[in-house]
């Protein structure tokens, strides 16, 4: 048989067309829920389309959002990080202590520049990464069990920095104090705030990496099917060290934004943060069995969490409620992406027999 | 039995299964006669399984109806069908390898006392008789888990035979079966049918059809296209109807290379470590040595277990080497990764491409590109350019690049997996069974695929538990057996028995019907 592109019924045409519209707004989900609160809400709280409103809500949604960027890339090989919100604990108490304590070289004291101060909260956060991407792709530990222990470990240390106390005033107050660092989480540039210019530059690179280079690539493979990724010659140990590493470098940002917002450090900052980044991934549409998903859907994902969460705050529903609705909501999404998958399936040789010669 | 034996037990008429966009089964009218083998073949997407599916209420029909025995049926699900004596054997087996043989034989279905306690006396009791029915005697005390492939599917079959089915459904019984597996099977199988039970019989292997027909049902795009008994039916009479063309054997055959020639690979003495993966069936390759010369194409035979598969994953990078080396044009590359391999030009297609192969996740594309991406950027355009290209000189039929690689035919799927290795631009391609679950179009056209490659200048090992597709496709054959060389053969010499005698172990119990077991 020869490559022929053969004709097609018009009526396979037809229905062809109707299934992709079908997959496409259950693919676009996330988006289309976006929309529907934006204008609930909208509509229900008049306070909500308000500027003021505008910057509250960008600045929850930009933490929930840097945390899902990370998280995406090793959901996408099939990993889970736990670890990520105490990584942010850390982060934010190892500059909270750089800022007020310093660093003491034989004798007195000395506190380094602020960009200085940051740099090694990030270079030590990543440590973590390091030792999660190790556990998992050499040492062989389940991405559940090394992340959940590293959980523990970040965290204690983030209390053992302070003993549990509170780092505070850190914008620069007290005599010898570099001032500076409240700039990352407080600036604004053309309308947005400091921690919306990061997760938008975070985000560029992440679907950079994502769709343009061989290292995304990679991910989706591996978590596609990791034996058939190792047996192409993928380097599959250090395609999972990098996503545990860029997941430990978005929870240590997230960690020095929000110490920059409240000019303090805070052991317990960032408890039950992956649970949220989670929730942002799952509700985007990425599989927890990896290889499916993307960086947007995470972004959007993310979107709809916060929006939610700000939404029903100005709607006066009482927390305990918005729990509730938040656990729903996370639920439905994982069943309509079951319900895609399988329409998927389903219409695949459709889809196949209404382009050419069909595989069948 | 008392009925006449060309009574159809079981009989099919009209039946359609639409699926979205394709009609599977075309209004099939399908007889299945009391007491016989009867076998249907097709290739695959021909509407085989569908149409079992329906006969064992797994799936309903659109249109059409069932007849049992002369009274109409409605069997709207397994259970129902199991009521009817309907049962089927599916590809993958369904065997609990944590339970032993008897717990297998009796679950779901335990034989109790008292109303609570299993009967444990009872059930290895009636295992054995039951076994010693089929004349396959096993332990009824040995973990599934530790059976061979073989034996497994005899449990299965024995397991329908204890549930008194007078209809056995078996679903590609052999697929991955060595012959001597399959021999054994076919012992079951007389002796089922002695037994007075009907067998419905589905493959699209044509050696061992000719082994156990009785009556013969070809399919093709969800019709029949064929229906005979045994005495009308020969090779050239399935291969014309399955295929729809005339393929014969002999076509495939090429002309002898030429015999000045470079040695590509020199394997010396090879050695592997005994496996750490759990695998029981992982024999180790034991002072394997053999050449490799640039543009030949060498098979490698063997019984399941013979270490085959190990023999090429070494060579690729993906199972270490205790002791022996491997030189590629002369020279000693450190392969100690699969990684290495590729950048030496060493390229493996996996026995299992669902398992080893392909990303299902991805896009025909992307699959291609698996291993030729590198460097910062991907560079769609270029991809999408070479990607092209393959798919017409491998002659892959898919409408559009972009759709997930999970919704190609076998055929095609492997032969995605081969344009991967071919955009690295390989020297050495290796292929471990590369026609398993292909159809015998693709079959052919992967063979001549391998020939042009070939001819290129590229050299190529694959293995195969298959005879004929070893004496059709190489060059020379090595036949390896319990992991150490047992002889070498040039084209000429590749006759049935040479070939079946040198890959049987010397103390050779292949001949009998008892399954061969392996060792834990």
């Amino acid at each position: 048989m020869t490559i022929t592109t053969a004709a097609v019924r018009p009526s396979s045409r037809f229905t062809s067309s109707a299934v992709r519209a079908l997959l496409f707004v259950l693919k676009a989900r996330a988006l289309v829920v976006l929309v529907a609160l934006l204008v609930l809400f909208s509509w229900l709280a008049p306070a909500f389309l308000t500027a003021n409103n505008f910057q509250i809500l960008t600045k929850h949604v930009a933490i929930a959002a840097i945390l899902a960027i990370g998280m995406t890339f090793v959901v996408l090989t099939g990993g889970i990080d736990l670890s990520v919100g105490s990584v942010a604990g850390l982060a934010g108490m190892l500059v909270g202590y750089l800022l007020t304590r310093g660093i003491s070289l034989g004798g007195s004291p000395h506190i380094l520049p602020v960009t200085a101060c940051v740099l090694i909260a990030i270079a030590v956060s990543l440590l973590v990464g390091l030792l999660n991407g190790w556990l998992v792709s050499k040492a062989g530990v389940a991405p559940f069990i090394a992340t959940l222990g590293t959980l523990y470990v970040a965290r204690g240390a983030a209390l053992l920095i302070s003993n549990g106390k509170t780092f505070p005033n850190l914008g620069g107050v007290a005599a010898g104090q570099k001032t500076g660092f409240p700039a990352l989480g407080q600036t604004f540039f053309l309308g947005l705030s400091m921690p919306v210019w990061t997760m938008l530059v975070l985000f560029a690179f992440a679907v950079i990496i994502a769709r343009k280079t061989p290292l995304g690539r990679h991910i989706y493979a591996v978590g596609g099917n990791e034996r058939a990724a190792r047996l192409a010659g993928i380097r599959v140990p250090l395609v999972k060290l990098f996503t545990y590493v860029a997941a430990s470098l978005c929870a240590a940002l997230v960690g020095l934004i929000i110490a920059s917002q409240l000019e303090a450090a805070h052991p317990a900052t960032g408890e039950s943060f992956e649970l949220n980044a989670i929730a942002a991934v799952v509700l985007g549409g990425t599989s927890l069995m990896g290889g499916r998903g993307s960086v947007t859907d995470s972004l959007l994902g993310a979107c709809v969490i916060g929006v939610l969460s700000d939404g029903l705050v100005m709607l006066g529903v009482s927390q305990f409620w918005q729990m509730v609705i938040k656990g729903t909501v996370i639920i439905l999404a994982v069943a309509i992406d079951q319900l895609q998958t399988r329409v998927q399936a389903r219409f695949l040789p459709l889809l196949l027999s209404a382009g050419a010669g069909g595989a069948e | 039995m008392s009925e006449t034996p060309s009574s159809a037990i079981l009989e099919a008429r009209g039946i359609a299964r639409r699926y979205p966009g394709t009609l599977a089964l075309d209004h099939v009218d399908y007889r299945a006669y009391r007491g016989q083998v009867n076998v249907v073949i097709g290739e695959n997407g021909a509407g085989k399984s569908t149409l079992m599916r329906i006969l064992a209420g797994v799936e309903q029909p659109d249109e059409g109806q069932l007849f049992l025995d002369g009274r109409q049926v409605n069997l709207r699900s397994p259970r129902e069908a199991t009521r009817h004596g309907i049962a089927i054997v599916h590809q993958e087996l369904s065997i609990l390898p944590n339970l032993d043989l008897a717990d297998n034989l009796f679950a779901g279905r335990e034989l109790v006392r008292a109303g609570v306690l299993v009967d444990r006396a009872l059930e290895e009791q009636r295992s054995r008789d039951v076994l010693q029915h089929l004349r396959s005697p096993m332990d009824v005390r040995t973990p599934a888990g530790h059976l061979s492939l073989g034996s497994r599917q005899i449990v299965e079959v024995a397991r329908t035979l204890e549930q008194r089915a007078k209809l056995l459904i078996l679903d590609e019984p052999t697929s991955a079966l060595s012959n001597a597996e399959a021999e054994s099977l076919f012992a079951v199988i007389s002796e089922l049918k002695r037994a007075g039970v009907t067998i419905i019989y589905i493959s699209h292997r044509l050696n061992e059809l000719l082994h156990i027909r009785d009556h013969f049902t070809v399919l093709r795009s969800g019709r029949v296209v064929g229906d005979a008994s045994r005495s009308e039916v020969d090779r050239q009479w399935i291969v014309q109807r399955m295929s729809g063309r005339d393929i014969s054997a002999s076509e495939a055959k090429r002309p002898l290379a030429a015999a000045e020639k470079k040695p590509l690979l020199e394997v010396d003495s090879l050695t592997l470590s005994s496996s750490s993966d759990g695998n029981a069936e992982g024999v180790p390759v034991r002072g394997v040595s053999f050449a490799l010369y640039e543009g030949e194409i060498l098979g490698i035979y063997g019984l399941l277990g013979a270490g085959r598969s190990e023999l090429l994953e070494a060579v690729a990078g993906s199972r270490p080497i205790r002791s022996g080396t491997i030189r590629l044009k002369g020279r000693l590359p450190a392969i100690g990764s699969v990684l290495d391999a590729v950048k030496a030009g060493i390229h493996l297609v996996p026995e299992d491409r669902q398992r080893d192969g392909l990303v299902p996740e991805l896009s025909i594309r992307e699959n291609m590109a698996l291993s030729a991406t590198g460097g910062i950027f991907l560079n769609p355009r270029e991809e999408t350019a070479r990607a092209k290209q393959l798919v017409i000189d491998l002659n892959i039929r898919a409408s559009d690049l972009e759709l997930p690689v999970a919704a190609l035919s076998g055929g095609n799927q492997q032969k995605v997996i081969i344009a991967r290795c071919l955009m690295c631009s390989p020297s050495l391609l290796l292929l471990d069974e590369p026609t398993r679950g292909v159809d015998v179009g693709a079959k052919a056209e992967i063979y001549a695929i391998l020939r042009r490659l070939a001819a290129r200048g590229i050299g190529i090992i694959f293995t195969s538990s298959e005879i004929e597709e070893t004496q059709c496709l190489a060059d020379r054959a090595l036949v390896l057996c319990q992991g150490r060389v047992a002889a070498v053969f040039d084209r000429k010499e590749l006759t049935d028995e040479a070939l079946f005698a040198a890959a049987s172990p010397s103390v050779a119990t292949t001949s009998t019907s008892h399954p061969g077991m392996v060792p834990a």
